[in-house]
């Protein structure tokens, strides 16, 4: 068995006792999660009226915010459900709970992550899917696409997380940094890109990526382009790359008060 | 009420010792104001015209910010009753010398306050800097008025959303869902008045109207018959909704159950 096998296994694994823990409580977990769908729901109707009144913002319309909502909220619903430590990194470090991930013989970042699920998050990901269904982009194609789309966007938003967390390494207590991030990163991926102009568009394709988990794949699962293609495939690499370069440079900081702790 | 007066004092002094985080949480108003100033600037050089229902882009703006500043504000009120319920640190609060609902209510202003003035001060100078000046002054002590009531509007529904962890324990969704209800029909991220006209007629019938929408439109345009009419409305709304509450809290506590401690 090759090592990717093998950690691909420990994932498959891991994801399957959080499922499990998750219904042992099934009833609150189906109550986040049909929670979190009608919570978008409801949310979305401001774009209907908006749309109802204006018809559309700099070219972009109904059907464009409904692929954009399917992007976002699939991208953002699995990396929660599937990662759900990613949201909570840096409280987990200045805690000092990395030791029990650092004394086992697995992929520190990738262990971590996996080993919370935020339920919500598959509300999160049915209301993506609800999404894209209503904005009837049926052909196989167009589902290829959103499904490449969905998850480059998965990579980003984790990354983008990863590196804002991993600032407590340095700064101690960066939960209000890291909240602000993940809370920039919906709030900019939320709306239709043709808002910002100048230094405010080059600073969603850059320092607070949004464009990347939002417009950017909403555009390409819209039409199919060799050059949007390339951006969101450049830009994951390059997120993914930083995250793991900080995050690890960041280990080198980190410690801890050998605390014992019970991993439950 | 002194007793309550030292709570709402206390919780005050508390959040002073936090007053960087505070400044850091105002870091959204700026955001959530930038990106509408954008959306208005480009939806009113659309349609071509000054006004979109009476209100100019000035005004929309500074209605978004007294809206966003009360959305803003408020205490996660819900999820910590729900907290104490589902710990069972309730038992500890319900044995007290005092109501739980006011212990919680001036625990939730005293958190509130502080955050009023950081999103107001913040929020207000991005618009300002965006739109140009605030609506008339004489009209603030009006509005001063109808938020205070706004909040008492909003203590009594989250509260009655934390009283529910008393049956469902897990009460995130319903916090959810009444945050987006609040959101559309109290006209946080559109004033209602470029709404459908039917749309209008009951969103203004609702609570969630005068939690927000009533409050930020006297705002904008400030005059003793709108305060007027945004009072009566909150009043019996509050009458409504406390009434509803003090039945749901004295059914509740009927059926909590705490096992040692």
């Amino acid at each position: 068995m090759t090592s990717f096998q093998r950690e691909f296994r420990f994932l498959l694994a891991l994801w399957k006792a959080n499922l499990l823990a998750a219904m042992e409580y099934r009833g609150a977990f189906l109550l986040q999660v049909v929670g979190m769908i009608l919570n978008n729901a409801i949310y979305f109707v401001f774009w209907i009226l908006f749309f109802q009144r204006f018809q559309q913002v700099r070219g972009w319309k109904l059907d464009d915010m409904l692929l954009l909502f399917s992007v976002v909220a699939t991208g953002f619903g699995l990396a929660t459900f599937f990662f759900g430590n990613a949201v909570s990194l840096c409280e987990v470090i200045t805690e000092g709970r990395l030791d029990y991930y650092l004394s086992l013989p697995r992929p520190v970042l990738m262990h971590v992550l996996a080993s919370g699920s935020v339920a919500s998050g598959m509300g999160d990901f049915t209301y993506g899917l609800l999404s894209f269904v209503v904005a009837g982009h049926f052909g196989i194609d167009a589902i290829g696409r959103f499904l490449l789309g969905s998850f480059l966007a998965i990579i980003v938003f984790l990354a983008v997380l990863v590196i804002a967390h991993s600032t407590a390494f340095w700064l101690g207590n960066a939960n209000v940094l890291a909240a602000q991030v993940t809370n920039a990163m919906i709030t900019f991926a939320l709306y239709p890109i043709t808002l910002f102009d100048g230094t405010a568009k080059f600073l969603l394709f850059t320092l607070l990526p949004a464009a990347f988990v939002g417009a950017v794949p909403a555009e390409f699962v819209r039409a199919f382009s060799w050059r949007v293609l390339g951006q969101m495939l450049g830009a994951t690499l390059i997120f993914l790359v930083l995250a793991l370069v900080i995050f690890h440079r960041g280990l080198r900081h980190y410690e801890s008060g050998s605390a014992i702790q019970t991993q439950v | 009420m002194s007793k309550y007066w030292a709570v709402f004092k206390t919780q005050l002094l508390n959040n002073f010792a936090y007053a960087g985080d505070l400044a850091a949480g105002s870091v959204m108003i700026v955001l959530f104001l930038w990106i509408f100033a954008q959306l208005w600037k480009v939806t009113y050089s659309a349609v071509g015209t000054e006004r979109i229902a009476g209100l100019s882009r000035q005004d929309t703006l500074w209605y978004l910010m007294l809206a966003e500043v009360i959305v803003l504000s408020k205490p996660r009120l819900a999820r910590t009753i729900a907290q104490q319920v589902r710990d069972g640190s309730v038992a500890y609060l319900l044995n007290k010398p005092y109501h739980f609902l006011l212990y919680q209510c001036s625990v939730g202003l005293g958190d509130s306050v502080l955050r009023i003035v950081t999103n107001t001060l913040m929020g207000g100078a991005v618009v300002w800097l965006l739109v140009g000046p605030p609506p008339n002054p004489q009209g603030w002590p009006l509005v001063f008025v109808t938020v205070v009531l706004a909040w008492l509007l909003d203590f009594c529904i989250t509260a009655m959303i934390g009283l529910a962890a008393f049956i469902t324990e897990e009460v995130r969704a319903f916090e959810w869902i009444y945050q987006k209800i609040l959101f559309i029909l109290g006209g946080l991220l559109i004033p209602l008045d470029f709404y459908p006209s039917w749309l209008q007629t009951i969103a203004k019938a609702t609570p969630f109207a005068y939690t927000l929408y009533g409050p930020a439109r006297l705002f904008v345009e400030p005059s003793l018959l709108r305060f007027g009419e945004v009072v009566l409305g909150q009043v019996v709304w509050l009458a409504i909704l406390a009434g509803l509450l003090t039945f749901f809290y004295q059914r509740g506590v009927t059926r909590l159950a705490i096992n040692g401690g």
